[in-house]
């Protein structure tokens, strides 16, 4: 049941009240609250609807260099006691970690744009169900099914260590996404925020129905090499894996593709991806790891490779400051629409989003994907016909040393989020097709 | 318990709700986690919460909760009552209804001879750690990884039906893994058996430090062996491996939930119709498959589903043709069954049961043949080992595998190793390829602990098995690298 987040004060006296409690020379206490409702809905019904709350301590000691982790979602005095207990007999049994380096000290926080918005968090299950009714309208309307989730809510997480280190966030969020089925075609319309009120179901249907129209009646195109322009949700998909790779010890190592590239100007000179925390559409978060500090962070300038990421230990190894957090990961686009980038496309193919996309090769970042709610063949700058989806084994590097444009960059994605433009780039491999839709 | 779950179901009854339930989760879990000579987790966590899930004029709502006190139920219960007027805003073609299903009273314990938590986090890091360690003695291996959970799952499910259920269940489940790096090429090699629903004996079994040398010696291979060129060849798959193709290809698309559309935002829906069960041409009349969710040791075999509903063996293909599907008590009755075949499971207290894939396996072929008889029959081909990449559509029709270890096949014989190998094929043509089945002796189960599905996701168990398997001119090597 929804009771509000935990203010600050109230979660800092619990946490420093749990340190006190402990005899190991550190120790870290986490903490996390979220409250949200889930509406699912599929063939133009509700068909699932959840709601709940839920809260979780987790308690780290370490004695020298023995770790031990307990955690409890039960927060009455006897629990949390057990938990204290356990951490530290985990910890006692524990092998010695060579790797463990000391907590952070207090940190400071940067400002961020608003993050928390309480009409969000008071959301009732009937007014998603309101919203859910505008899309699933729109779709009978059309003659079509929508299916789709449209999820909202809060978390908090706060973190406390025994050098002193207390850092309290909370956010909310409305994550809408709807998937329009025609008989055969389907078009997809997604849209994340802060804020629920940030959002317009009535547009995000309108898109999703429209989307859904144009890709009726594919045809099949031949696989092959072709110039494809990714909108911002395919370029989600296909820069997905690549946060998962930036590691600077897997690089140092020799087993990721980045090995032996930084300082290099390994990407198209228009490919800059960073960390951002200025953002009023995706704000990034207060405090990452071990309650570090996020910091804006550059780790691709004009192409070439200026940073990977740093965890604790291999920052300490190597003599630099450690990275609080991969997400979320901002690519800077250009001031042009998607519709510009199809115009000055004379063959190609226009990507609307991408599925179930998996490693190939790890070392050359080698993915293998399909494409999903909608491929379109683009001829002398026009949409002339919506293709058959696709299977695609490509790499990212390739995708993005090929880039010929890019549009504006939009926020994609909920949890995980990113801000990412649509990409016109060459020579993208597709190896076969299917009649899915 | 028993005060509370009545609390909530005479709450839900005296509204109006048609079917109504409380589902109490206690789970209990342990993780170490090392990587290279490091811990990287190594940690227990408890969780205890529940949900009442109520069909209120047709219309789902569920709400969860930790408060297992009176007040915090009966609030729960009206919660879910109001959630479900909600979902009627935007009711269903025809209101949901749950097919019907016996009253039982039962208590269950699933098999776990060696109790995992009666060890300490140290005694299976230790273990953990000399198994990376034998790993990074190997030349050119890099990196080596860990980790060894457990999970104890105690579910009480109480429904208007007048059913009573208190089932545990206890999960083991290792990983380890290796990455070598050669002149410049990785590669990688890891352990494929999976999880089982057993205690500290499973850990025993697999003997993941004896063979955690060779595992990395075979990393070191991999660097080193040749690619292989595009083309179609005859396959012949390992146990191992097969599990993931028939999860993929065969489980998914048989969940009737996918097949009535409820998945299509995210999961996909299917290229089978409900129509297509006893007409479908799946495969070869080689193919037989199985489901059982009363399997020994089976991750899927939980006794009862979330729904109430006893688990069963029953057939899904029958020499090559579909005759069963995955459901669950609401999407039985939309097809016209007269009861769930016991398919809905859920990951978590909150979350709201869904159509999961069984415990699904291949039989084995008739006889006695020998994988060595597969490969004889076969001029150039392909022997694939275990699980590496997997991808495929969202309807399921086109897929792309890749494995764990290759082998040349050549005048009948393995002759040398190949990496980066991957097939592309569409799920009927590639089952229909299959024109041999290894016979029981050789037959193995693989635990799959971590299937996604569902929005908001949801992480599911569930176990394989197969005999290997021969497959006839399937497309090879687009995907490599």
């Amino acid at each position: 049941m929804r009771e509000g987040i935990r203010p600050a004060e109230e979660v800092r006296t619990l946490l420093e009240g749990l340190l006190g409690r402990l005899t190991a020379s550190e120790a870290q206490v986490t903490w996390r609250q979220s409250e949200g409702l889930a509406t699912r809905f599929g063939e133009n019904a509700i068909t699932q609807n959840i709601g709940g709350a839920s809260q979780e301590v987790a308690v780290d000691v370490w004695l020298g260099r023995r770790h031990g982790q307990a955690s409890t979602n039960r927060l009455d005095p006897e629990s949390l006691a057990e938990t204290l207990a356990r951490a530290e007999a985990i910890a006692a049994e524990s092998p010695e970690d060579p790797e463990q380096v000391p907590l952070p000290g207090p940190q400071t926080y940067g400002e961020r744009p608003q993050r928390f918005f309480p009409a969000t968090a008071a959301l009732e299950p009937g007014q998603v169900a309101d919203d859910v009714a505008r899309v699933v309208d729109a779709a009978k309307a059309a003659g079509y099914r929508a299916s789709g989730l449209f999820e909202a809510g809060a978390r908090a997480e706060a973190v406390a260590n025994s050098r002193g280190l207390f850092g309290w966030q909370a956010e909310t969020h409305a994550d809408y996404s709807t998937t329009v089925h025609g008989p055969a075609g389907s078009g997809k319309a997604a849209a994340s925020q802060s804020c629920r009120s940030r959002l317009d179901p009535a547009e995000l249907a309108r898109r999703a129905v429209e989307n859904a129209r144009l890709a009726q009646d594919p045809i099949a195109v031949e696989p092959g090499d072709y110039t494809v322009i990714f909108e911002p949700l395919a370029t989600r998909g296909m820069l997905g894996f690549m946060g998962w790779v930036m590691a600077a010890r897997e690089a140092d190592e020799g087993s990721s593709v980045f090995s032996g590239r930084l300082g290099e100007a390994f990407l198209d000179p228009r490919v800059t991806l960073a960390m951002r925390t200025d953002d009023p559409e995706l704000p990034a978060p207060l405090f990452g790891d071990a309650g570090l500090a996020i910091e804006p962070r550059s780790w691709i300038e004009a192409g070439v490779v200026r940073r990977l990421f740093h965890d604790r230990y291999w920052a300490a190894e190597q003599g630099t400051t450690p990275d609080a957090a991969r997400l979320p990961l901002f690519m800077a686009g250009e001031d042009r629409s998607v519709e510009d980038l199809v115009a000055g496309c004379r063959r190609g193919l226009l990507v609307k989003n991408l599925w179930y996309i998996r490693f190939v090769d790890r070392k050359s970042l080698t993915l293998t994907g399909m494409t999903r709610d909608g491929v379109f063949l683009v001829e002398d700058g026009r949409i002339t016909r919506p293709v058959k989806n696709l299977r695609w084994n490509e790499s990212p590097i390739t995708f993005l040393q090929n880039v010929v444009a890019l549009s504006r960059a939009e926020r994609s994605g909920g949890w995980g989020a990113m801000k990412l433009p649509g990409v016109l780039s060459e020579g993208f491999t597709f190896t076969s097709s299917t009649d899915s839709i | 318990m028993r005060e509370l779950t009545d609390l909530a179901l005479d709450i839900a009854r005296g509204a109006g709700a048609s079917f109504a339930d409380l589902r109490i989760v206690e789970q209990q879990h342990s993780q170490v986690m090392v990587q290279r000579r490091s811990v990287k987790a190594i940690d227990r966590s408890s969780s205890l919460g529940y949900a009442v899930r109520a069909l209120v004029d047709g219309a789902w709502g569920l709400a969860s909760s930790t408060d297992l006190s009176r007040d915090g139920v009966a609030r729960t219960a009206h919660q879910a009552l109001a959630t479900a007027r909600a979902s009627a805003r935007v009711p269903k073609a025809e209101p949901a209804r749950m097919a019907p299903s016996e009253a039982v009273v039962e208590t269950r314990v699933g098999p776990c001879a060696e109790d995992p938590f009666a060890l300490s986090e140290g005694q299976k890091a230790e273990l953990l750690l000399e198994a990376t360690d034998r790993m990074l003695a190997t030349p050119g291996v890099v990196n080596a990884m860990g980790w060894l959970a457990f999970t104890r799952l105690h579910r009480i499910i109480a429904n208007t039906d007048g059913s009573y259920l208190d089932l545990s269940n206890t999960f083991s489940e290792p990983w380890l893994s290796c990455t070598a790096v050669v002149d410049g090429e990785s590669q990688s090699r890891q352990y494929q058996r999976g999880g089982r629903q057993a205690g500290w004996e499973w850990v025993r079994e697999i003997d993941l430090v004896g063979q955690a040398r060779q595992w990395a010696e075979e990393a070191v291979m991999k660097c080193k062996a040749e690619a292989l060129p595009a083309g179609r060849y005859d396959l012949v798959l390992d146990p191992m491996h097969l599990s993931l193709t028939m999860h993929e290809s065969v489980g998914h698309p048989t969940e009737l939930d996918r097949i009535l559309g409820w998945e299509a935002n995210f999961a996909g829906t299917s290229f089978i119709r409900p129509e297509d069960v006893g007409r479908l041409r799946y495969g070869s009349e080689a193919v037989n498959f199985t489901v059982d969710n009363t399997l020994p040791y089976g991750l899927g075999s939980w006794f009862f589903d979330d729904d109430g509903v006893r688990m069963q063996r029953f057939p899904m293909i029958e020499g090559g043709v579909l005759v069963g599907l995955g459901c669950t008590r609401e999407t039985a009755q939309l097809v016209g069954w007269p009861a769930s075949n016991g398919c809905c499971r859920a990951d978590g207290f909150d979350r709201f049961p869904i159509n999961r894939i069984p415990n699904l396996y291949m039989e084995p072929g008739p006889d006695a043949t020998s994988p060595e008889d597969l490969i004889a029959g076969i001029e150039r081909g392909v022997y694939i080992e275990g699980q590496g990449s997997f991808s495929i559509d969202q309807q399921r029709r086109n897929f792309q595998f890749g494995g764990d270890l290759f082998w040349l096949i050549e005048g009948g014989q393995k002759t040398r190793p190949l990496k980066k190998v991957t097939y592309q094929a569409q799920t009927t043509e590639f089952w229909g390829s299959c024109d041999g089945v290894a016979g029981k002796a050789w037959w193995a189960a693989h635990g799959t602990p971590n299937c996604g599905k569902g929005e908001p996701s949801q992480r599911m168990r569930m176990t394989h098995g197969a005999s290997h398997a021969r497959f006839r001119g399937i497309q090879v090597g687009d995907g490599s690298a």
